[in-house]
C-alpha cells in the first residue's frame, strides 16, 4: 500500500523508549525519498495525459484526475512521515543539551546522522550564546535546591585537576566520596560519572 | 482571621501584601504562570533585571561573609536563600527557552507572541529557527519534488501554513483569582452551555480551560498554579 | 493550522485501515490488490489507510464504511464488560480513531460509545495503576489502548514521584538517555 514504507519509518521511531535515540535509518529513509520521486513521475504522466486530451485540470474530474490526486496525497503523506521522523529526532537531540550538556558521549554520537551532528553543534552554540548574553547558566539547577551541598560517590575515573566553581580543584578518583556544591555535581551525575548518596 | 479586630486585620493584610510584592515573590508568581501556561507569556523585563541585581548583591554578601569566616551558619543561610532565587531565575528563563524551541516557527510568524520575547530571546529564536530550517532542508526538503519543499506548507496547493505546530490552548490549568471576577466566557463543554457566564471568587481554586482565562492571565488578574 | 502535523501517534493512528467504496474511477494507481490493472472502477470496495480515505471522502471520491472496531459486536461486548474488552487488538488508538471517524461516517452513536467505554475503563486503570505494578505483557496491560497506557504510565510515575518526595533520598540521577549501559560499582 502507498505510504507504507514511510509509516514504517515513523513506527520505528515510536518503538524506541521515550526520549531514546536509535541510529538514523538512512536505508529506509532513502527508500521513502525514492518512492516520492516515483509518485511524482506517475502524477506528472497522468497530468500530461489530461493536457494532451486538452482537458482543464482545474475543473475536469475524470479517472486520470483522481489517479493524480491519489499520487499527490501520497506524496504529502510521505513528506509528513519524513519530516516527523527528522523533526522529532531533532527535538530529542536538542533535549540532550539539557540532559547531558554540550559534549555528546561516543555512544550517542554514533546514532546521529552527519547532518544531525552538525545541527547539535549549531544549536549548542546558539544556546551558549544566549546564556552568555543573559549571564546565566541554564544547564544547571534542573531540580529545585534543598541543600547547597550534596554527598556524592565517583563512579568513573574522572581524574584530578577539575576546576570547581569556588576556584578549588579536586581529585575525583574512582570510588572516592566528596561533599560538593550541588551545581558542580549535577552534570557529573547526569552523565553517570557520579551518584548522589542519600542522607 | 474573621474574629480579629479591624485594625489588626488591616495590618495583617498590609503585611501579606508587602510579602506578596517582594521581587522574589513576584518572580515566583511569574515562574508559576510561565510553567503552567501552554503558550509563552510576556517577558518580565523589569522584574528580571531587578532580580539579577539582587542576586549579584547576595553573591557579594556571601563572598564577603565567607572570607571573614567567623559565622558559617549565617553564610550557609544566605547561600540557601541565594540558591533558591537563582533556581527560580534559571528555571524561569529555561522554561521560556524550551517553549521557544518547541514552537519557534509559530512564534516567529505570530506578531503578538514575537513581541513577548526579550531581545536576547529574539536572537535565540531566530538562530534556532534558521538552524532547524537548514537541518530539515538538507535532510528532507531538498530531496523532495519542487512543489513539496516548503517547511510551512505541505504542498503548494495548501492555502495556509498547515505544518506549523502550535501550543494547545484548550488544555486545562489550575488557577486562582486575586479579586472577584465575573463574566468569564467558558470555551469548552457542549456548545449550548457556552453562553453561560462564569464567575470567580478571590482565592478559590479552579480547574479550567486555559483559553477561557487567557486574557485574564495576561492582564495579571488570575494566577496559574 | 495543524497542531498535530509532527505528532508521531497521530501519524501512526492515521495509518489504520478503513474500507471504502469508490464513487469515482481512478487510473494509474496500484492500491487495489484485487484488481489486475491499475484502474479502479466505480463501486469497487478497497481497503485504504485512514489518511487517504479521509482526503478522498472530502472530495466525494469514496464513501467510508464504519470500521469493524465500532461495529455491533464490539458495542455489545463493551456494554457487557467494558473493562475486560481487548480494545488494543481492535484498534490501538480506539478513542482518537473513533473521534476522527465519527464525523466522516456520520454516526453520532460512536461518541456515546467512546464516552461510556472510557468512563468505566478509566476508573479501572487508575485503581490498578496505584495498587499493583503490572509487568508489561500481563493480561490487563495487553488489552489497553495506547491512550489508556499513557494514562496508566502517567498515574504510576506521579505516584512514584509522590512517594519519592515523601521518603526523601537522592534526587539527582543519571540522564535516562544514557540509562542502562553503566553498572553501578558494587
Amino acid at each position: 500500500m502507498y505510504g507504507k514504507t514511510a509509516c514504517q519509518l515513523v513506527k520505528e521511531f515510536a518503538s524506541g523508549d521515550k526520549g531514546q535515540l536509535v541510529s538514523f535509518n538512512s536505508d529506509l529513509f532513502q527508500q521513502v525519498v525514492a518512492e516520492c520521486s516515483q509518485h511524482l513521475l506517475e502524477l506528472q504522466s497522468l497530468i500530461r495525459k489530461m493536457e494532451e486530451e486538452r482537458l482543464d485540470i482545474q475543473t475536469v474530474r475524470n479517472a486520470d484526475y483522481y489517479g493524480a490526486l491519489i499520487h499527490h496525497l501520497t506524496l504529502v503523506r510521505n513528506k509528513r512521515c519524513l519530516m516527523a521522523y527528522v523533526y522529532n529526532r531533532a527535538e530529542i537531540i536538542r533535549n540532550l543539551l539539557w540532559k547531558i550538556g554540550h559534549v555528546l558521549p561516543q555512544e550517542i554520537e554514533e546514532k546521529l546522522s552527519h547532518a544531525e551532528g552538525e545541527y547539535f553543534k549549531k544549536h549548542s552554540a546558539a544556546l551558549k550564546y544566549y546564556m552568555s548574553k543573559v549571564m546565566v547558566d541554564l544547564t544547571v539547577d534542573m531540580i529545585p535546591p534543598k541543600d547547597p551541598y550534596i554527598k556524592v560517590r565517583v563512579l568513573d575515573d574522572i581524574g584530578d585537576g577539575i576546576l570547581l566553581s569556588d576556584d578549588k580543584t579536586a581529585n575525583f578518583a574512582c570510588h572516592s566520596m566528596h561533599l560538593l556544591k550541588r551545581t558542580d555535581a549535577e552534570q557529573f551525575i547526569s552523565r553517570g560519572q557520579m551518584e548522589e548518596l542519600s542522607g | 482571621m474573621a474574629s480579629s479586630s479591624g485594625a489588626e486585620e488591616a495590618s495583617l493584610d498590609d503585611y501579606a501584601s508587602l510579602i506578596a510584592t517582594t521581587d522574589v515573590e513576584l518572580l515566583k508568581r511569574a515562574w508559576r504562570n510561565e510553567k503552567a501556561a501552554p503558550e509563552i507569556l510576556r517577558y518580565e523585563y523589569r522584574l528580571i533585571s531587578r532580580v539579577k541585581e539582587q542576586i549579584q548583591l547576595m553573591e557579594e554578601t556571601v563572598e564577603e561573609k565567607s572570607s571573614v569566616g567567623n559565622d558559617p551558619l549565617s553564610v550557609s543561610l544566605y547561600q540557601m536563600d541565594l540558591d533558591r532565587t537563582q533556581f527560580l531565575l534559571r528555571s524561569y528563563l529555561r522554561i521560556r527557552i524550551q517553549k521557544i524551541e518547541k514552537y519557534m516557527f509559530h512564534i516567529l510568524k505570530t506578531e503578538e507572541l514575537w513581541s513577548r520575547l526579550s531581545k536576547d530571546e529574539k536572537d535565540f529564536a531566530s538562530a534556532c529557527t534558521s538552524d532547524l530550517n537548514q537541518h530539515l532542508e538538507v535532510t528532507v526538503l531538498s530531496k523532495l519534488p519542487e512543489n513539496y519543499q516548503s517547511v510551512l506548507k505541505q504542498s503548494i496547493t495548501s492555502e495556509e501554513d498547515d505544518m506549523v505546530p502550535e501550543p494547545q490552548l484548550d488544555t486545562f490549568v489550575l488557577c486562582r483569582s486575586k479579586e472577584y471576577l465575573t463574566g468569564i466566557q467558558l470555551e469548552d463543554g457542549p456548545a449550548d452551555d457556552r453562553s453561560k457566564l462564569f464567575e470567580m471568587e478571590p482565592g478559590v481554586l479552579h480547574f479550567i480551560c486555559y483559553r477561557s482565562i487567557k486574557a485574564l492571565v495576561e492582564s495579571g488578574k488570575i494566577d496559574l498554579l | 493550522m495543524n497542531t498535530k502535523y509532527y505528532d508521531i501517534d497521530d501519524i501512526i493512528m492515521e495509518e489504520e485501515t478503513v474500507s471504502v467504496i469508490f464513487q469515482k474511477t481512478a487510473s494509474g494507481v496500484g492500491i487495489d490488490p484485487s484488481s489486475e490493472k491499475d484502474f479502479i472502477e466505480t463501486g469497487s470496495k478497497v481497503e485504504l489507510p485512514f489518511w487517504l480515505a479521509h482526503e478522498l471522502q472530502m472530495r466525494q471520491a469514496v464513501s467510508v464504511n464504519i470500521p469493524s472496531c465500532f461495529d455491533k459486536t464490539t458495542r455489545l461486548e463493551i456494554q457487557a464488560d467494558s473493562a475486560g474488552v481487548d480494545l488494543r487488538s481492535r484498534c490501538p488508538f480506539f478513542y482518537e480513531f473513533g473521534c476522527k471517524i465519527a464525523p466522516i461516517v456520520g454516526d453520532r452513536t460512536i461518541g456515546f460509545l467512546l464516552l461510556s467505554a472510557f468512563k468505566s475503563r478509566y476508573k479501572e486503570i487508575l485503581t490498578k495503576a496505584h495498587s499493583v505494578a503490572f509487568a508489561a505483557g500481563s493480561k490487563f496491560w495487553s488489552i489497553l489502548t495506547k491512550e489508556e497506557i499513557n494514562l496508566y504510565e502517567t498515574a504510576q510515575s506521579e505516584m512514584a514521584s509522590f512517594k519519592k518526595w515523601r521518603m526523601g533520598g537522592p534526587r539527582f540521577q543519571i540522564a535516562s538517555v544514557l540509562g542502562k549501559k553503566r553498572k553501578s560499582t558494587e
